[in-house]
């Protein structure tokens, strides 16, 4: 039954042309394609990085919880490649040998099935599922749905579109973006949404969670040691939304920011206090945040005596966060300006509109936001 | 009524007699047509999507339309490509495997392919006027509310949706009739082709799966038409609710896409290695007892949600517990080739790569179907390179290896081999390029769904890997566009039975005549062709010669335009709820109107002259 097609000598002349001509257009393509590489390459700091100790890794867990997760992680993994191999070794050695020989057109003995074999690969995947079940069950009921341990440090996460929101009921603090933590403490989180559906999440530390509105769902852990000293503002544990929430979800970036317990009291102590305003451009920029003061408060000014939710980040501490716009750029001088010239050419879909500020009241505000920073304390 | 006398105004050919047709062949050449026209557009979307991700911090594609991007490409390759052309399949093939004359109600037959392109058509007009769905296939509530998406693009996914899973309702309950009323004298319910039995487990599933998601949608709708609140916690509503209920038919749906696959595949591989398939009554068993369990295993896709311990441990027993039925498949494959004498044709190798690439996915899918561990996967590129290693490298190979195998029976000339085994290895290769890398994306943490990403996170080198391996995909595509049509013009005949075939199909003409069989034949064992041609020591029978032709007992349904016309109706209902922006009046006559055409043509269908 095997027939062979034959291919004309016109037909393969015609193939021959078409493929001369494709390998132009292809070649076309890549050298195009490698000058907008190059071109690209210049203009950002970018190397083709793909290593496995990067900031969001889900393998290298710093808790209790991540370190759980990535044992169970490798337990799986190491059963699945066995199974892998079980099943592609017999695959591979079946297509060779079983191949079909030219010329020989006699169908091959007709096999059934065979009931112990089929008996014996059903059972044992079975006992393999129970070597993923058992430490699996075990890991779940020893975080899940355990109540919060006293002494942990309270924390509300509210995810709007597009930051996160940090509420410290104990201490009094509203903050955005970074998660400020002491080391070695064990920390209650109350995840939930002000708007759609979002999910909390910062591999190192493990357990993603959905942020939903009309929910509250806990998550807890036990903060790692603090690695940095602290004139660096502490370590940095990046995180990310991970629930499609709208235009900039790509740009919804968080991260856990681990103190030690000293640097961690001093960044409650100070974060509330009002900006230093000491220059002329940075009082004029305390009167054009008059303007802001409807959806941003900061606290120790009056913006934060207007009563009522505001919609906005709490700018506290602002001028302290590693970068403004949920991680979309670094907080430097020229990015804020960027960013209040138009939030939406940073942030797509940004519910903060443009101003229509005018230079000069830009660097202004921005001088004064900037004066609003804990380390000033 | 004899087939060539067909009542006056109904030619043959021609574009009218299309439209009109109620041939189960017919319809399912027009479901295979479309469905790669829509993969075509969906394609697109995803090498834009994955042009977009080839740097960090890439502008070529906006936000919003990426997420358009994300929604589109999900939704057309599931609802507008593996759906339609596991139908295709269905149509044209269940009636010739089972021996009928055609299926039990050729008139809805043609009534679910209209409802389901005009589905399909108003789903994809979302691009003209830039209102494109950006909430993700799941379409997770809240932010499909209108405070949240205020235009129609959401209204778009919600309608479409809806008429399509109407459509695949009506024709579940035809495949479901026709297989249990309308096999052939003899061919008793584990004598039937596998593929058979795959494609009624399906029809039961999407019986069951359908009228869920169709109550959500309708909620959704009213929510955002009405302000109904089932999905506002602003009003009392529950978010999590559309999560629950979507996965309720959503994870069914996986298995409606993969279950026709997997019958295609055994199909080919007994086939190609000459023997039976190992294991019959078992693959059987096993079918039935994934289509059951993918009804447990839902909030499986809620790992995260906080739905407490006792929850998702018993949700990840049940998941690791469809892996069972699943792994005796894929070492009843192995042994069907064992002992066999494989050939190597196109065919047979979408059929291999897919068992390979099935399990591969499969045992990715083991990974996260334990809770914590999914904690880390969820909604990361670790689980988008799952699911393609299933429904891609599984479900789409295999029907493409339905395509190779059965398009000399659909247009009687044999696909090239030559071009279809580079286009194979240009598509397994590229596949694996696309989305090998992808699990070390998620477990670097990259969050699917996103348009850009920061230089720093260490996922450059991997996303332009994944980049470059669709490109060589939609090459691969591109040549079997080539293959298809040359092959169409000047492909080798094909004969009747060019695989030695084992089912009825192969003792047919290619193309098979419009009434199928001249004779119905009386069925004694699985297998019927094999064992009319060989005797069970594989020495060649002397056929027994065909029972006379008598041309009056044929008796053929005839072409009607009314299915069109209801369609179109049903149609017309949906487009009402774009249409407020014109005022109310317009917006109500519409949809009023079209349920007066869905009425009128019912009255007029059901006195038509059978």
């Amino acid at each position: 039954m095997r027939r062979k097609t034959g291919i004309v000598p016109s037909t393969l002349m015609r193939m021959m042309c078409m493929l001369r001509m494709w390998g132009l257009g292809a070649g076309a393509w890549l050298v195009s394609g490698a000058a907008w590489a190059q071109k690209s390459f210049d203009d950002m700091p970018y190397k083709l990085d793909g290593g496995f100790d990067n900031p969001m890794t889900t393998i290298s867990g710093i808790t209790e919880l991540s370190r759980d997760i990535n044992r169970l992680y490798l337990t799986t993994t190491i059963i699945v490649t066995g199974v892998f191999f079980a099943v592609a070794i017999p695959l591979i050695y079946t297509l060779y040998k079983f191949r079909a020989k030219e010329g020989d057109d006699t169908p091959p003995k007709q096999l059934h099935g065979n009931v112990i074999l089929e008996f014996l690969w059903t059972v044992i995947p079975v006992v393999l599922l129970v070597f993923i079940a058992i430490p699996t069950w075990q890991v779940i009921f020893k975080h899940d749905g355990v109540p919060a341990r006293a002494d942990a440090i309270k924390v509300h996460v509210i995810g709007h579109q597009w930051w996160w929101e940090f509420q410290y009921p104990d201490y009094g603090i509203k903050t955005a973006f970074e998660l400020h933590l002491p080391e070695n403490t064990p920390v209650d989180l109350s995840i939930t949404s002000g708007d759609v559906s979002h999910a909390f999440w910062i591999p190192k530390f493990g357990g993603k969670t959905s942020a939903i509105n009309g929910n509250i769902n806990r998550l807890s852990w036990v903060t790692p040691p603090a690695k940095m000293p602290e004139v660096a503002g502490g370590d940095y544990y990046q995180g990310q939304c991970a629930e499609l929430c709208g235009s900039s979800h790509a740009l919804m970036r968080h991260v856990g920011v681990v103190h030690t317990k000293e640097g961690f009291e001093r960044w409650v102590k100070a974060h509330n206090q009002p900006p230093k305003v000491e220059t002329a451009s940075q009082r004029d920029g305390e009167q054009i945040f008059g303007r802001c003061i409807a959806c941003h408060a900061i606290e120790g000014t009056v913006s934060a005596t207007i009563p009522g939710e505001k919609i906005g980040p709490n700018l506290s501490s602002f001028g302290s966060r590693s970068h403004l716009g949920a991680g979309t750029r670094k907080n430097t001088e020229e990015n804020l300006a960027i960013w209040l010239r138009n939030p939406a050419d940073l942030k797509p879909g940004a519910l903060m509109p443009n101003l229509g500020l005018t230079e000069p009241e830009i660097k202004s505000l921005t001088s004064y936001l900037r004066q609003s920073t804990y380390k000033n304390y | 009524m004899s087939a060539s006398t067909h009542s006056a105004g109904y030619s043959k050919t021609g574009i009218w007699s299309w439209i009109t047709t109620v041939d189960h062949k017919r319809i399912g050449i027009l479901y295979a047509i479309s469905a790669l026209l829509f993969m075509v557009i969906a394609g697109i979307d995803a090498l834009l999507m994955r042009t977009q991700l080839a740097m960090p911090n890439n502008d070529i594609i906006s936000a919003e339309t990426y997420n358009g991007l994300v929604t589109m490409h999900g939704t057309s390759m599931i609802f507008l490509f593996i759906m339609p052309l596991s139908a295709a399949f269905f149509n044209y093939f269940t009636p010739l495997l089972i021996g009928a004359p055609d299926v039990a109600f050729p008139r809805l037959n043609a009534l679910s392919f209209w409802i389901f392109l005009f589905g399909g058509l108003l789903l994809n007009s979302s691009y003209l006027i830039g209102q494109v769905p950006a909430v993700g296939w799941f379409a997770y509530a809240n932010l499909t509310l209108k405070q949240y998406n205020p235009t129609h693009s959401v209204d778009f996914w919600v309608w479409g949706i809806q008429i399509l899973g109407l459509a695949s309702l009506i024709a579940a309950i035809n495949f479901f009739t026709t297989i249990l009323n309308m096999r052939a004298p003899g061919m008793t319910l584990l004598k039937m082709p596998i593929f058979v039995w795959t494609t009624l487990v399906t029809q039961v599933l999407l019986i069951l799966a359908l009228p869920v998601i169709t109550v959500a949608c309708v909620m959704l709708s009213f929510d955002r038409a009405f302000g109904t609140g089932f999905f506002d916690p602003g009003a009392g509503g529950y978010v999590l609710m559309w999560e629950h209920l979507f996965w309720v038919f959503g994870h069914p749906e996986v298995y409606i896409l993969i279950l026709p696959a997997m019958g295609i595949v055994s199909e080919i591989l007994a086939t190609m290695s000459r023997k039976p398939l190992f294991g019959y009554t078992v693959m059987v068993y096993s079918s039935c007892a994934i289509g059951f369990l993918g009804f447990a295993v839902w909030a499986h896709h809620m790992f995260t949600v906080g739905m407490g311990p006792w929850a998702n441990a018993l949700f990840s027993a049940a998941t690791m517990l469809i892996a069972v039925p699943t792994g005796v498949k894929i070492f009843n494959w192995i042994s069907t080739l064992w002992g066999g004498k494989i050939r190597f044709t196109t065919a047979a190798l979408y059929a291999i790569s897919f068992v390979a690439m099935f399990t591969f996915g499969g045992l990715s899918g083991i990974m996260h179907s334990s809770p914590p561990i999914d904690t880390q996967h969820h909604d990361s590129y670790f689980v988008v390179a799952h699911f393609h290693y299933v429904l891609y490298g599984g479900a789409v190979m295999a029907l493409f290896g339905g395509i190779y195998y059965w398009f000399p029976k659909v247009t009687g000339r044999m696909m090239n081999e030559t071009l279809g085994k580079v286009q194979f290895w240009l598509y397994m290769i590229g596949f694996n390029v696309t989305f090998f890398p992808m699990h070390f994306l998620g477990v670097q943490g990259m969050p699917r769904r996103i348009y850009t990403y920061a230089p720093d996170q260490g996922w450059n080198l991997w996303n332009l890997v994944c980049t470059g391996g669709a490109y060589l995909t939609a090459l691969g595509a591109f040549l079997f566009a080539v293959n298809f049509f040359w092959s169409l013009w000047k492909g080798k005949i094909a004969g009747n039975d060019p695989w030695d075939g084992r089912t009825l199909e192969w003792s047919l003409p290619s193309p098979p005549l419009e009434h199928n069989f001249d004779v119905i034949p009386t069925v004694t064992h699985l297998d019927e062709w094999w064992h009319r041609k060989y005797s069970e020591d594989g020495k060649r029978k002397v056929m027994a010669p065909s029972p006379k032709f008598d041309p009056s007992t044929i008796h053929l349904p005839n072409p009607s335009f009314w299915p069109i016309v209801l369609a179109f109706g049903i149609l017309m209902i949906g487009t009402g709820f774009f249409l407020p922006g014109f005022g109310n009046a317009i917006a109500i006559g519409t949809s009023v109107t079209g349920a007066l055409v869905v009425l009128g043509s019912g009255f007029a269908w059901a006195y038509e002259k059978p």
